[in-house]
């Protein structure tokens, strides 16, 4: 994944789309395009920077983004970024500390309702609701700042650690790395506070927040 | 200038033709210039509901492909002549015959002659779904409290959302309150916690909309009827007033002296 040439990433400067190599411009418009399509509607509205690794742009080029992102309903900001971002290197971190980046973190101030799918690199926070039939899917945790009522799969590339926490936590299915659990199918009493879900010996348990 | 309000729902058969009739009935009745659109191409039935069907001469696709002017088009109502208008949708075509910026186009014309433009949508949320949200100002979406309605109002709900229709109302539709009371129904608390957008009514199960429908008439203006009541306090609330929702438990005596009838209270 980390072989695209285009990353769309939301970081403390906003949305940043980083261009590794600017020689290769259709390739990274393609890979832009692809990815915003996969995203469906996700960023409509919000307003990106840009940043590039290698090489540079030329302003046609720029115009050529700048219209492709607007056909997803995204701006382009032009002011530069004040700090270059680190790179992001997938495979020493996982050697390291099999840990994701602490600050790499997506917050979402809006409910994802049904048929809306979020895929990150990272953790990911709503602060919303998390509806049946709408889908998160991260590297990281999942915290849903409501009900996570949809599919939640926290540690998508195997962090076998990583957790689910939600104030009301009634997901149709939740997986955590390859461990996958779904709802029982008898009503259950709805849980009075904050739960979160963790991986204990193979299986998905729940337990009542408190710390 | 009117507005553009889009009537949707994502699932069929919940009832965004009849509450298209009945507000466009109500609205025309509080003397309001109402035009009802419908954008449901190939298997239209606002005409029939409004009992129209045998006027209609032009169609959208005739106004959108120029063929008539769109006065010829729009066929005025049996009760309120002038004040309320259909523009019929076409019968043997398909829905990819129009597009959404012919659609913007056609609502921008309507909006300079009436106050409130309703357009019905289609089931779905395909090509005539986005036709019938592309010139819409605001949108309301109808539901039933069943989970299968309620989930793909909250699907539409982000659909708008991202068609930038935000703010979308919510009517429910077709409550029975007895059921709600057993615990055998979704209650309106239940779908306001999934959906949470603002609810713009609550409109009772009964029979004389079925009765109704079938003669091509609207509950809206009917004294007697309780889901016409729901109807026009819609209206209401759609002209700015505040109505408070009304006591869908009101039956509860009569439903309680009917069961003794029946020999089934306890």
């Amino acid at each position: 994944m980390s072989t695209e040439l285009c990353r769309i990433k939301g970081t403390r400067e906003g949305l940043v789309i980083t261009i590794s190599d600017a020689v290769q411009f259709s390739e990274v418009l393609s890979s832009l395009d692809r990815q915003l399509q996969a995203s469906q509607s996700f960023f409509r509205g919000s307003s990106a920077k840009l940043y590039v690794e290698q090489g540079t742009l030329t302003e046609a080029q720029m115009d050529e983004i700048r219209s492709l992102i607007g056909e997803y309903g995204m701006r382009l900001n032009r002011e530069p970024l004040t700090r270059p971002l680190p790179r992001p290197q997938v495979e020493q971190v996982m050697e390291e500390s099999q840990e994701v980046r602490e600050d790499n973190t997506l917050l979402v101030r809006r409910t994802i309702r049904s048929g809306q799918r979020l895929h990150y690199d990272g953790n990911v926070v709503v602060m919303g609701d998390v509806n049946a039939g709408a889908e998160v899917v991260c590297t990281g945790d999942i915290l849903v700042l409501g009900a996570l009522r949809g599919v939640a799969h926290a540690g998508a590339e195997g962090k076998i650690d990583a957790t689910v926490f939600a104030f009301r936590l009634e997901p149709t299915q939740l997986r955590i790395a390859h461990v996958i659990s779904r709802a029982p199918d008898e009503k259950l009493p709805q849980p009075s506070g904050p739960e979160i879900a963790r991986v204990v010996e193979n299986s998905i348990q729940l337990s009542v927040y408190n710390h | 200038m009117g507005k553009v309000i889009v009537i949707t729902s994502g699932k069929g058969g919940v009832g965004k033709t009849t509450t298209t009739a009945n507000l466009g009935a109500g609205l025309a009745a509080s003397g309001q210039k109402v035009c009802l659109v419908d954008t449901d191409i190939g298997l239209r039935n606002l005409d029939v509901v409004l009992g129209l069907e045998n006027r209609i001469v032009y169609d959208l696709l005739d106004v959108v492909e120029g063929n008539c002017r769109l006065r010829q088009a729009l066929i005025k109502d049996k009760h309120f002549g002038e004040h309320l208008v259909l523009l019929p949708a076409a019968q043997t075509r398909e829905k990819d015959a129009v597009n959404p910026g012919q659609m913007r186009e056609l609502m921008e014309r309507l909006k300079r002659d009436y106050d409130f433009v309703i357009l019905d949508s289609p089931a779905g949320i395909e090509h005539g779904f986005k036709n019938a949200i592309a010139g819409a100002d605001t949108a309301i979406v109808v539901t039933t409290p069943e989970i299968s309605a309620v989930r793909d109002a909250d699907r539409i709900i982000g659909l708008l959302e991202a068609a930038e229709l935000y703010e979308p109302q919510l009517i429910i539709n077709r409550v029975r309150p007895d059921m709600v009371r057993k615990g055998d129904m979704m209650d309106i608390n239940d779908i306001d916690d999934i959906l949470a957008i603002s609810i713009l009514g609550v409109v009772p199960d009964d029979q004389d909309i079925i009765v109704s429908t079938n003669r091509g008439e609207t509950v809206v203006t009917d004294k007697r009827s309780r889901p016409g009541q729901a109807f026009r306090n819609i209206v209401r609330r759609l002209l700015g007033e505040e109505v408070p929702f009304m006591d869908l438990q009101q039956r509860k005596v009569m439903h309680w002296f009917k069961r003794i009838l029946s020999g089934e209270a306890q």
